[in-house]
């Protein structure tokens, strides 16, 4: 069994898809672990370890951004959630040697919003974006997500930095009860 | 005092130590507020040893709690703290909690200003942003007064009394702070002797 059979049909769009992680992916560290510094295939792999040591860990979810033309691993996306998914978390870490990173991120966002909120009825799914990720801001945007704060400054970048901005999509079908 | 990192005129800051845990329990146990938690559980001495005998083994840290004790007696009457630092892009989340008794004495004001030198004069970071329950409006003037600035809000952050409840989110340079750090400092001064 390849990888290509753990693609979740409910995970899949045109350029991406996003799956549990694999053994295989200790190779492609650098792409989704979000270290402070750069890692070999040892320390992913014993990321790897950790991260999936048993379903109590399934608080803290990463997911593996797949390119679907050839399953090369481009990212990860990691949805932590402390209350069973009623309020979900997602942040992301993309292969920073693509270019098309954003776009790549931004289809992946749309997929997990519309996963989390409207299949598996999160309550209100939240991500932080720097305001400098313009194709994943609009991504957010058109899955109705809102700008409900801003962190000034909060990403350096060369020559400057670049405000943290927090989207959330509340879930209509929760709101109804809040009325 | 014993390893002090920061130290005020009435507190200082050090790393916890294993016999703060039964203190901690404690305090938990006498907590008055309940806006800060969905649900409580008691909590053991044992699982606070357990934290602090694992709380400064990775460095850099993610997350780094200091001991807040008084001075005069050397009691410790809370914990301040930087979390989710950020190495890369110099940022970090502070929070503090301080035993019920001692609230509304200038303790916590004292210590929250040592954590924020601590923070932007030897750790140099860049922003600091912290949490507030929407409905903990002590804690939220008290960030005020800090030089905090309103950032916005995180809707639908928890449930209370059946209603929905949000987070005030606010944030913090190094320069607003100073500011802060300057007035209060006048501020206690005219109303010292």
């Amino acid at each position: 069994m390849g990888v290509h059979d753990l693609r979740p049909v409910y995970l899949r769009g045109s350029r991406v898809y996003l799956r549990a992680m694999v053994d295989a992916d200790k190779e492609r560290g650098g792409a989704w672990l979000d270290e402070t510094f750069p890692v070999n295939a040892s320390r992913a792999e014993k990321a790897l370890g950790d991260e999936h040591t048993g379903p109590g860990r399934r608080a803290q979810r990463r997911l593996a951004i797949t390119r679907t033309e050839d399953d090369e691993v481009v990212g990860s996306a990691r949805v932590s959630s402390w209350d069973a998914l009623r309020t979900c978390q997602l942040s992301f870490r993309m292969a920073r040697w693509r270019e098309d990173s954003d776009a790549l991120r931004a289809e992946a966002l749309g997929l997990l919003v519309h996963w989390l909120r409207d299949e598996t009825e999160a309550m209100v799914v939240t991500v932080e974006l720097a305001a400098d990720q313009l194709e994943t801001i609009a991504a957010a945007e058109a899955a109705g997500m809102v700008r409900n704060a801003r962190l000034r400054e909060w990403f350096g970048r060369p020559g400057g930095r670049v405000d943290c901005l927090v989207y959330q999509a509340l879930n209509p079908r929760w709101e109804v009860r809040d009325a | 005092m014993r390893d002090p990192v920061m130290v005020g005129e009435r507190v200082y800051l050090r790393p916890m130590e294993a016999d703060d845990a039964e203190v901690l329990a404690r305090m938990d146990a006498a907590e008055t507020d309940t806006f800060m938690w969905r649900s409580r559980m008691p909590t053991s001495p044992l699982e606070h040893a357990h934290s602090i005998s694992e709380a400064y083994e990775q460095q850099p840290p993610v997350h780094l709690w200091l001991a807040v004790r008084l001075r005069d007696g050397d009691r410790l009457i809370g914990l301040v703290g930087v979390f989710d630092l950020d190495w890369v892009h110099r940022t970090g989340e502070t929070g503090s909690v301080l035993a019920p008794d001692v609230r509304g004495q200038g303790y916590g004001t004292e210590a929250k200003h040592l954590l924020l030198e601590y923070c932007f004069d030897r750790l140099h970071l860049h922003m600091l942003m912290s949490v507030v329950d929407e409905p903990n409006a002590r804690s939220a003037a008290a960030l005020a007064k800090q030089g905090y600035q309103p950032a916005g809000r995180r809707r639908w952050s928890d449930v209370k009394n059946g209603r929905y409840v949000d987070a005030l989110l606010f944030d913090l340079a190094r320069s607003e702070w100073l500011a802060a750090r300057d007035e209060w400092r006048a501020h206690r001064a005219t109303r010292e002797p």
